[in-house]
């Protein structure tokens, strides 16, 4: 048993006693078996070789029916194991986070909510397709639970959308990765379900077999991440969703459809994402900015945040169909820098409905006067979402972009340094920088209404003292929320001015996954510059 | 960029190219952005102590002192300390094809002449601009006390990094930097929609420059396969790039400059950005004084006096022209504004839009000294103008209208207002011996000593910042004879802008919520005194008129050799460039050009260093930068013999032309009546903003609009419609069995049966 499976079973072990112990205790218990895996988490990230953060490490294999190659591997190379790290930290946060959100069934809340993590753990270890695909369609579950019971008013439509639409996604992508087995089966003659022996033979599909496991993989992976035009479920699913369900959503659950795509559509098929990045990275782009307008006018907050999500995860995608290294590091920098502070952007809005009852920018307003230490952190996570230099958002949306603009064959062509090929180019980053000037405009927006401005008193009660007008101030942040919040806004700073050892983590891996382009990449380019010499 | 190395030249002090600090920078440079970081931790910790004393406003402008004796200190170094100072490894990563390629930015200081000169008026000017701020935001003691140090300190920090930063990475940190502390400055007043949405369009529009200023890193990037200066600088220096190929006749001379300057425009409110800079004045007047007339909006000069080299390396300066028209073109577009303005303090923040478009005409039209010393002298007099308003407006109530001010130098405790306001008025119009007048008149000298056929239009270009001189000189002296001089009277503007927690001077807004301040908005209306400044307010305008007076001196410094003090910084930093007729070391032996560059090096291809400059044009037959004083004097008199003409009050102050006797009455009217609905228009801001709006917000809201409708009807009525398809499908394949969640489950075994036979088909397909 390794590191990775104790990182799993934990969470599981303790979402079962929560089931079986008195409702009473399940907020203690789920408290602890949050902080618990800490500590494996900051073995394994101090025992981690960096230097190789391409290999998989603390492997372990659990036998299950050796005859069909089935198993239950575990493993990770550096991208998984910092998202293992996320999903750790991002655990108590969502559970400290609902201490004063969930008044009842506490049983069912945090029950789901602890297993949800051993799931999300599973799906970023998982080096075995069947322990990946089980994972990742057991994080639907709790989920669904979460918004099922614990949302807002339209939360059962929300709930069943969510449900229904990832899932069905995820049965797509799983027609695309049976094939990929098969297609194994067919070559080696033998079952198999290793991820990575399933990549070197998926490579070796012919063109026309790679394009369609990449439409069938991207089709469910793009749900998950939203892409557009896949995306309506996730604005309903986050506004419906308590707090702790939309932080885990937007800071997790999302990154499994990034994690997908860079793991098994960039690690399986390269010829197609070759073929297919234009088309992949038009979405991206369309997404960015198309999702950026609507959040404009949006009036519900937490909608707004929900769509910027969107408009971001848009830039992810971007990074990662740009094909070198700057694109997909930054890519997966994003994940973890997305999570963080629109993680924090979705706690800050869940401690304003608590205590006013409504998220409507008509009727919130002037916060910065009633409640500074709020007003202090929403105006922080909300520049390292617009991307200030110096917080997180900016290193990975930057890397995004340039790795965008390096990413095209005239770079090749007119013999840049470090250009490797690539079908994007500088009038993608263009319009995806956009994306930049419109996430200011909606966040701003957002800002100016809520928290500067006339101060509004909305009918809601500042935790329960209300003296008959609505008008008793509600009271601004506790010593939970601002610990809480506080961490989060850490990290956002320590990425922002020191992200290199995190970013040189993530390099390792990021080349093996590069390797087999560069090949591909570099004939693409002297092709074009044959035709270029002929015309 | 590595085969380079080594084999380089010496550029040191090349008197006609630019100069590249080759040596290290001491690591103690980095307490000039240390300190303010400092005090902004500081001022975060003291709101948390819910300290409601002037400390916060001491200990910023003590550590913000401490930068200032930094940069002497780093400035009385010389050129020896002149290098790179690398503090700490801020983003590195691989770039792949090659080993060792990668994209570095540190946390790292690049001092040369360039970022000392503006390091020494940024953290002067700071200092004593937070010390007015200790009183002008008094009665707001307390968090918002904190709020405004804490952004005041983060602007300095950011400001240094911009200004010193040894790549466009973290140059850009600062850029965005000055930018969220603009944003959070000027939206001070937040209860205050007008000041929220102003900082929120400054903060915009700026994003907008921004993505220009962004692509041209990745173009720099990719083209130099660098971002630090150093490197960069040699490569451009050689005229090649990161692969050694000749980069002068490419592209890359073209579009970068040009994506630097829409960065650049943007930070610098010049055409087509400049709209944010007026609304930017419902800041905090100290705010507007270092903020949007002293430093940051000086940041976009300072970014192409930078990358000077790159503009220069283009043959046609294509990028260099446009920089020089739109310049000019802002700066007489502002003024025609600020003819027809009436806030003193919008006619101010018109007047630096303007000023800054005469520092970008002198860049454009190769006068790299002159541009850069006008930062230096606008800093000061614009700061002490300012500053001076400031104190009229928190004496007032905010009053801001000159229609309503007359003769308030006579009142009790604003003479030392009134005289420092007199000495930037002077130096602003251009007045012989000003510091303003020396900076001025080499840009406008430059204009006509830059041959057409470098810069196309130069001669036009001198001849409409001529008239915007004189325009200037007026609009400026109509402001001093209204408000200044003439029999005294005001009324009182409706609020106190220093009594306030984010309420600014829109307290009648609020009233309803705050009875005291219904109280106090009573007595502003029977018995209203002015509220005369105090000591630190005081001493802050003194410190920076006689600053304004003996930064004047500065001309006069190195005069021979390097034309001014200005020229011997600038000759020691990037912009180092051979104007025309003001060629350094013109009577200098050759030995100070370039070093022959190395055998096999490709020849520099491009028209620094080593290139004959074509002949300097002349003014009416004589040397521009000799008779240009006894032009631009003529015409500055003329603007103000013009101001007193039509607005000064009768007597001496009028220089016994003016007839003003009320307030409001002035000889203007009838002539403005004239014009019909010019003035009118120009007093609109000839409704650029409303065009704006029509033209892109508008349509980019209803565009929203639709597309927000769009996702729900459309996109997600398509998913709806296949999700009740199947159910649809299942009551009409099994009626009895038609549960909701059963026709989902069929629909979604029907629906990805469908998806796969098309996924085959596109496989076959393709």
């Amino acid at each position: 048993m390794s590191l990775l499976h104790l990182l799993i079973l934990t969470p599981l072990t303790f979402a079962v006693a929560i089931a079986l112990a008195p409702a009473s205790r399940a907020r203690t218990i789920a408290t602890i078996g949050c902080l618990v895996p800490i500590g494996p988490m900051l073995v394994a990230l101090f025992n981690f070789d960096y230097s190789r953060g391409d290999l998989l490490q603390f492997a372990a294999n659990i036998d299950w029916i050796p005859q069909m190659g089935l198993s239950l591997g575990v493993g990770v190379d550096s991208v998984s194991l910092l998202l293992i790290a996320l999903t750790i930290l991002l655990g108590p946060i969502c559970v400290i986070g609902s201490y004063s959100a969930i008044q009842d069934n506490h049983k069912v809340f945090y029950g789901w909510l602890t297993g949800l993590q051993a799931a999300m753990v599973g799906v970023f270890a998982a080096t075995d397709l069947v322990g990946f695909y089980i994972s990742f369609e057991f994080t639907l579950l709790p989920l669904y639970v979460l918004i099922n019971l614990f949302g807002s008013s339209n939360r059962k439509r929300a709930a069943t959308k969510f449900f229904l639409y990832t899932f069905t996604g995820s049965i797509i992508a799983l027609a695309g990765l049976v094939y990929v087995v098969l297609h194994h089966r067919g070559i080696e003659g033998a079952w198999t379900f290793d991820i990575p022996t399933l990549a070197s033979t998926a490579m070796k599909m012919s063109a026309g077999e790679q394009a369609l496991v990449l439409l069938a993989l991207m089709l469910g992976f793009a749900v998950k991440v939203p892409l557009f035009p896949v995306h309506t479920w996730l604005p309903l699913a986050h506004t419906e969703a308590p707090t702790a369900g939309s932080v885990i959503l937007a800071g997790v659950l999302l990154k499994l459809g990034t994690y997908g795509i860079y793991r098994f559509v960039l690690g399986f098929v390269p010829e197609a994402v070759i073929a297919y990045a234009p088309l992949i990275a038009v979405l991206s782009i369309v997404g960015i900015i198309y999702a950026g307008l609507i959040c404009w006018v949006q009036k519900d907050v937490k909608k707004l945040v929900a769509y910027s999500s969107v408009s971001h995860l848009g830039f992810c995608v971007l990074g990662l169909v740009a094909l070198n290294n700057i694109g997909l590091t930054g890519s997966v920098l994003y994940m973890i820098n997305h999570g963080l502070s629109t993680g924090a952007l979705f706690l800050c809005i869940g401690m304003v409905y608590e205590r006013f009852h409504t998220r409507s920018m008509d009727e919130l307003g002037g916060l910065a006067g009633t409640m500074p230490i709020w007003s202090s952190f929403m105006v922080f996570f909300v520049m390292a979402s617009v991307g200030l230099p110096g917080l997180n958002g900016f290193v990975s949306e930057f890397m995004c972009i340039i790795g965008t603009f390096q990413s095209s064959p005239a770079w090749v062509l007119e013999g840049r340094a470090g250009a490797a090929g690539g079908s994007l180019g500088p009038w993608f980053a263009f319009a995806a920088g956009f994306g930049v000037i419109v996430a200011a405009m909606y966040l701003l927006y957002m800002t100016g209404r809520v928290i500067w401005g006339t101060p509004k008193h909305p009918h809601g009660h500042g935790n329960g003292h209300e003296d008959g007008h609505g008008h008793t101030p509600p009271s601004d942040l506790n010593t939970r929320e601002i610990g809480l919040l506080s961490v989060l806004a850490v990290g956002c700073l320590v990425l922002g001015l020191y992200p290199t050892p995190v970013i040189e983590a993530i390099e390792p891996s990021v080349e093996r996954t590069l390797a087999p382009y560069q090949d591909l990449l570099e004939a693409r380019a002297q092709a074009l510059m044959l035709t270029e010499g002929e015309g | 960029m590595t085969m380079f190395a080594g084999t380089l030249p010496t550029l040191l002090a090349a008197a006609d190219g630019p100069f590249i600090a080759t040596g290290s920078a001491p690591q103690w440079v980095a307490l000039m952005p240390g300190l303010p970081l400092l005090g902004a931790a500081l001022c975060v910790l003291f709101a948390c102590l819910n300290v409601k004393s002037k400390l916060p406003g001491y200990a910023t402008v003590a550590l913000l002192a401490g930068g200032f004796v930094t940069a002497l200190a780093a400035f009385l170094q010389g050129p020896d300390g002149y290098g790179v100072a690398t503090i700490f490894r801020w983003i590195h990563a691989s770039i792949g094809a090659d080993a060792d390629a990668s994209i570095t930015a540190n946390f790292g200081f690049y001092m040369d002449g360039l970022s000392m000169l503006w390091m020494l008026f940024v953290t002067g000017l700071a200092t004593v601009i937070g010390l007015y701020s200790t009183e002008y935001v008094a009665s707001d003691k307390g968090l918002g006390y904190c709020r405004f140090f804490f952004a005041f300190n983060l602007f300095v920090f950011s400001m240094a990094s911009l200004v010193m930063a040894d790549n466009l990475l973290l140059l850009f940190l600062g850029w965005e930097g000055v930018g969220l502390c603009s944003y959070l400055l000027i939206g001070y007043f937040y209860k205050k929609p007008e000041a929220v949405a102003a900082a929120k369009k400054a903060f915009i529009i700026n994003r907008i420059g921004d993505l220009g200023l962004l692509m041209a890193i990745g173009a720099t990037f990719v083209v130099f396969g660098t971002l630090e200066f150093r490197p960069l600088f040699e490569m451009i220096a050689q005229g090649v790039d990161g692969k050694g190929q000749a980069i002068g006749h490419t592209w890359v001379v073209v579009v970068i400059p040009l994506l630097l300057t829409a960065g650049a425009f943007g930070k610098s409110a010049q055409l087509f950005f400049y709209v944010w800079l007026p609304d930017a004045m419902e800041g905090p007047t100290p705010v507007s004084a270092l903020i949007h007339a002293a430093t940051m909006v000086t940041a976009g000069v300072y970014l192409i006096a930078r990358m000077f080299p790159l503009y220069a390396a283009d043959d046609a300066m294509v990028a260099l022209t446009v920089v020089a028209w739109c310049g000019a073109i802002t700066a007489f577009w502002a003024a025609t504004i600020e003819f027809a303005q009436y806030d003193i303090k919008r006619i101010m923040g018109y007047s630096t839009i303007s000023q800054l478009g005469f520092m970008f005409a002198g860049l454009g039209l190769l006068g790299t000294t002159g541009a850069v010393f006008h930062v230096f002298t606008h800093a000061f007099f614009k700061a002490t103008l300012f500053l001076c308003c400031g104190a009229v407006m928190h004496g007032f109530g905010g009053q801001l209208s000159l229609r309503r001010l007359s003769g308030v130098m006579w009142m009790k405790g604003f003479g030392i207002t009134g005289v420092c306001m007199f000495i930037g008025c002077l130096s602003l119009s251009g007045v012989p011996f000003t510091a303003g007048f020396f900076s001025k008149d080499m840009i406008l000298a430059q204009a006509f000593a830059t041959p057409d056929e470098m810069i196309g239009g130069a001669t036009f270009i001198g001849l409409l910042l001529l008239l915007t001189a004189t325009m200037t000189a007026y609009y400026t002296f109509r402001v001093f004879f209204r408000v200044f001089v003439g029999p005294r009277h005001f009324e009182p503007g409706e609020d106190d802008h220093g009594h306030d927690d984010g309420l600014g001077h829109d307290a009648h807004a609020h009233h309803h919520h705050n009875p005291t301040e219904e109280e106090e908005g009573d007595a502003l209306h029977t018995g209203f005194h002015p509220h005369a400044p105090g000591w630190a307010m005081n001493g802050a305008m003194v410190l920076l008129a006689v600053g304004t007076i003996l930064v004047a001196s500065l001309y006069f410094v190195n005069k021979k050799e390097d034309h001014g003090w200005a020229g011997t910084m600038v000759r020691h930093s990037t912009a180092a460039y051979p104007s025309p007729g003001l060629a350094h070391g013109k009577d200098k032996p050759a030995a100070t050009t370039v070093e022959p560059l190395p055998l096999g090096a490709p020849a520099p291809e491009h028209g620094q260093a080593g290139k004959p400059h074509a002949k300097a044009g002349t003014f009416l037959g004589q040397d521009p930068f000799k008779i240009m004083y006894y032009v631009s004097a003529v015409l500055g008199l003329i603007g103000i013999l013009a101001a007193a003409w039509f607005h000064a009050p009768k007597g001496a102050w009028g220089l016994g032309i003016g007839n003003r006797e009320l307030p409001s009455k002035v000889r203007m009217d009838a002539v403005a009546a004239r014009f019909g609905p010019i003035p009118k228009w120009a007093e609109n801001k000839w409704y650029v903003d409303e065009l704006y709006h029509a033209i892109i917000v508008k349509p980019l809201l209803v565009l929203s609009h639709v597309f927000h409708a769009f996702d729900k009807l459309v996109i997600d009525g398509l998913v709806d419609l296949v999700g009740a398809l199947p159910r649809w499908l299942g009551t009409l394949l099994r009626p009895s069995q038609s549960g909701v969640l059963h026709g989902y489950a069929t629909g979604m075994v029907a629906g990805s049966a469908v998806l796969i036979v098309l996924v085959v088909l596109v496989a076959m397909w393709s």
